[in-house]
Formats: structure tokens, sequence, C-alpha cells
């Protein structure tokens, strides 16, 4: 059974760390005004916990921002927050936003090939 | 029980202990990261003084195991999940970023490191100097006051400027040079008193390792001024002088770039103007083997620099 769960696990890993990716950059895409981690952990995380094998932990978008960021799809900023510790921002480019076009075909296609195969489709 | 402050203390602990083995920049990165978003989150759940500590359990088991999220920055720091990188689109933007070393003896010339080394090189006599120079100052007007009241306080601007100093050649060294580098500044406890803070501050190894690196950076900023002005000096010139040649032709200066015995080729004979010409080849090849050491000199630095910097 354990072994059962670790390959659950490593599924769910392989699956997530593209999605995520593709996540981010869309909510920083759409997002009217730069946002910091802490909100963009709750866009990400919203929802009950029944559904935990699409949500992040929060503490996981952070590596993601930076290599977005390492890429040049987003870019950040630290400011000052009139309480608390100091926030770093974080915005789409638009060399992300162009990525973010070409991601989500790749999505729509990805989508439809396994759509179809689970539902029979190739039988 | 512990207050919401030990607790976060405590996961970022847990955090630094589950990173063990990864990049000592990922790891200050990933400190600062985490420590941003607890207190951010703790600030803006807006939790009673008797319910932080509640608030901050929450929180933490939201943001993830510590074991978790170690293992996430360790995957994202190597590369893109595989799956992304074969899409044309992010192929051209990662190879824009991120470029790779450029292939043959000639290809140094396209190699941003290289002139990145170039550029370092050239400007580390000056950073040095500085560097040194505060470095002296600061360690003996500190060591020289510190009979007085007023010793403290100048010491801890000093001993803080020393780590302040070694955050920003980092971003130095990382623009130019290319070795990952931390991004954000090194993560300091807030929640302990300015005693302790003082203390580490004075026998943190980050301090003094800074300090060393200040020191050195004189020494090696000559070696490195020197050794590229004077290849470059000479590569130039060498390139150079099949046009002094021809002023020299044109203003009708006699001058004899090869002579012995009875054989005298001036720079207007066709034969001395070839050996000009291959004076300039050999310059250009002196400019590109110069390229080389700059990029090598620039990788060995930021390792250097990695070292003594870095210090999570």
């Amino acid at each position: 059974m354990v072994e059962i769960q670790e390959t659950h696990k490593k599924f769910q890993k392989e699956l997530s760390s593209g999605t995520v990716s593709l996540a981010l950059l869309s909510i920083l895409t759409q997002a009217k005004e730069p946002l910091y981690g802490y909100q963009i952990g709750k866009l990400v995380g919203a929802g009950d916990d029944d559904t935990a094998g699409v949500m992040v932990k929060q503490g996981a978008i952070y590596p993601v921002l930076r290599s977005l960021e390492n890429q040049g799809l987003l870019s950040s900023e630290r400011e000052m927050s009139d309480s608390g510790p100091p926030r770093r921002y974080y915005q789409a480019t638009e060399t992300g936003q162009d990525a973010l076009k070409s991601w989500t075909g790749i999505w729509q296609e990805t989508k439809t090939f396994v759509d179809n195969v689970l539902g029979g489709d190739y039988q | 029980m512990r207050t919401a402050d030990e607790l976060i203390r405590f996961y970022l602990q847990d955090l630094k202990s589950a990173l063990r083995g990864a990049d000592k920049a990922t790891v200050q990165d990933a400190l600062a990261d985490a420590e941003e978003h607890l207190r951010t989150a703790l600030e803006s759940e807006g939790a009673e003084k008797e319910a932080e500590a509640e608030a901050v359990q929450a929180i933490i088991s939201e943001y993830g195991e510590a074991d978790e999220i170690a293992q996430a920055y360790k995957n994202w720091e190597v590369s893109l999940p595989p799956a992304l990188v074969a899409t044309p689109a992010a192929r051209r933007v990662i190879s824009g970023a991120n470029p790779k070393s450029y292939p043959g003896f000639f290809g140094v010339f396209a190699d941003p490191k290289a002139w990145g080394g170039l550029v370092f090189m050239l400007i580390s006599l000056v950073t040095g100097i500085l560097y040194f120079t505060w470095a002296v100052t600061g360690l003996s007007v500190s060591l020289g006051v510190m009979v007085l009241i007023i010793g403290i306080p100048v010491a801890i601007v000093f001993l803080l400027s020393f780590r302040g100093i070694a955050f920003l050649e980092g971003r130095l060294v990382e623009a130019l040079l290319g070795e990952r580098m931390p991004r954000r500044a090194s993560f300091t406890d807030s929640s302990l008193s300015w005693k302790e803070r003082l203390k580490i501050l004075l026998t943190g190894k980050a301090t003094w390792l800074s300090w060393i690196y200040m020191m050195l950076m004189l020494p090696l900023g000559i070696i490195y001024f020197t050794v590229m002005v004077t290849l470059l000096a000479v590569s130039i010139s060498f390139m150079a002088t099949p046009i002094g040649a021809i002023v020299m032709m044109a203003k009708d200066i006699p001058f004899d770039i090869f002579s012995s015995g009875d054989m005298v080729w001036t720079v207007s004979d066709p034969v001395g103007f070839m050996l000009t010409l291959l004076i300039a080849v050999l310059g250009f090849l002196i400019g590109t083997c110069t390229m080389h050491i700059a990029r090598w000199i620039g990788k060995v630095h930021g390792k250097f620099a990695k070292a003594l910097l870095v210090s999570e």
C-alpha cells in the first residue's frame, strides 16, 4: 500500500510541475496589479482539501515564481509594507504574456489528447 | 506552549536543515521567501495575540512541510520541467535568458560571460581599493574607539556595512560572472533581542569572511587589472600595426619593420607590409586568448566569491 502511495505521489508531482507554472503565469497575466506571494498562494490554494490532487502547498509556489522570473517571464519588486515585513510583488512581463499564449495552446492540445484517451476514443 | 515567533524560527531551522546539500544561495533565498510568507500571512490573518501561535501553526501547515518545500526548491533550482523545455517558445525564452557557453575558439566573443569577466577584471581595481580601504578603516576605527561609549555603535555600523557590501558584491558577481549568488539579503531573525543579534554580527562567520574578501580584493584587483590592461594593450596595438604602417606610408616616414644585416624591410615594402598584417593577426589571436582568460578567471572568481560571501 505504501508503494502505491509513493507512485501516486510521484505521478502527482510530475503532473503538477508543468501545470503550476502555467497556472501562476496565467494568474499573474490576468491580475490587474502586481501580486505578492501570500496573495498568489491564497488564489492558488482557494478551494477545499478534497481536491488536494491539483493544489500545491503555498510554499512550493515560491521556487516556481523564482524560476519563471529567471526565465524573464515574470518581474518582481520588493516593497516595504505599512505594517509587517517587506513584500515581493510579482508581475508578468511581455515575454511572459507571449509565453502564456503558447503554453495555453499546448495545454489545450494535451487536455484534448488525454480526454480522448481516457474517454476510450482510441479503442 | 511556544510563541508564534518561536514556531516560525523552528520552521525556518527545519527548512534550513532539510535544504542541506542544496546550493547555498538557494538556501538563503528559500529562507527569505519562507520568512516573508509566514510573517505576511500572520499579519494578514490578524489573529489575536493569544491565538497567534495557533494561527501560525495553520499557516505553516498550508505553507507545506519543510521537507516537501525543500524538495520543491531543489527541483526548481535545477531546471524547468522537461515537458515545458520541449516547447519552442519555452526553449527560445530559456536560451535568451540563460545563454549556454559558446563553442569554438572564436565563439568566446559571443559569450556574455567572457565580456562580463573582462569588465569585472577592469573594475576590480577600483572596487578592490574601495573595499580594502573601507575594511581597514572600519576595523581600525572600531578597535580604536572601542574604549569609548560611542565605540559600540561605530563598530555595529561598520560590521553591518561589511554584510551589506558583501551582498552588493554578490549582485555584481552574479550580473557579470554568472555565478548564482543570493538575491535576497540574508535572513535575520527579527524576534531576537538586539544583544543576540549583536552577538551573531560579531561572531558570525559571514561578517568576517566578508571582511577577508574585501581585504583580498585589493591584491586580486591589482593583479586582474594589470593582466587585463597589459593583454588588451598588446592585442590592440598589434592589431593596429597595419593602420600605423599606412599612416607612415602616407606621411613618407621610413620605418624598418624588420632589419637583419643587409636585409631591411620598411613598411612601404610589400613584404614589410605583409609582416604588419601578420602582426595584426597575432594581435587578434592574443585578443581571443585574452577573452578566454577573462572567462576563466571570471568563473574561478565566481566560485571564490561564493565561498567567502555566501554563508548559509
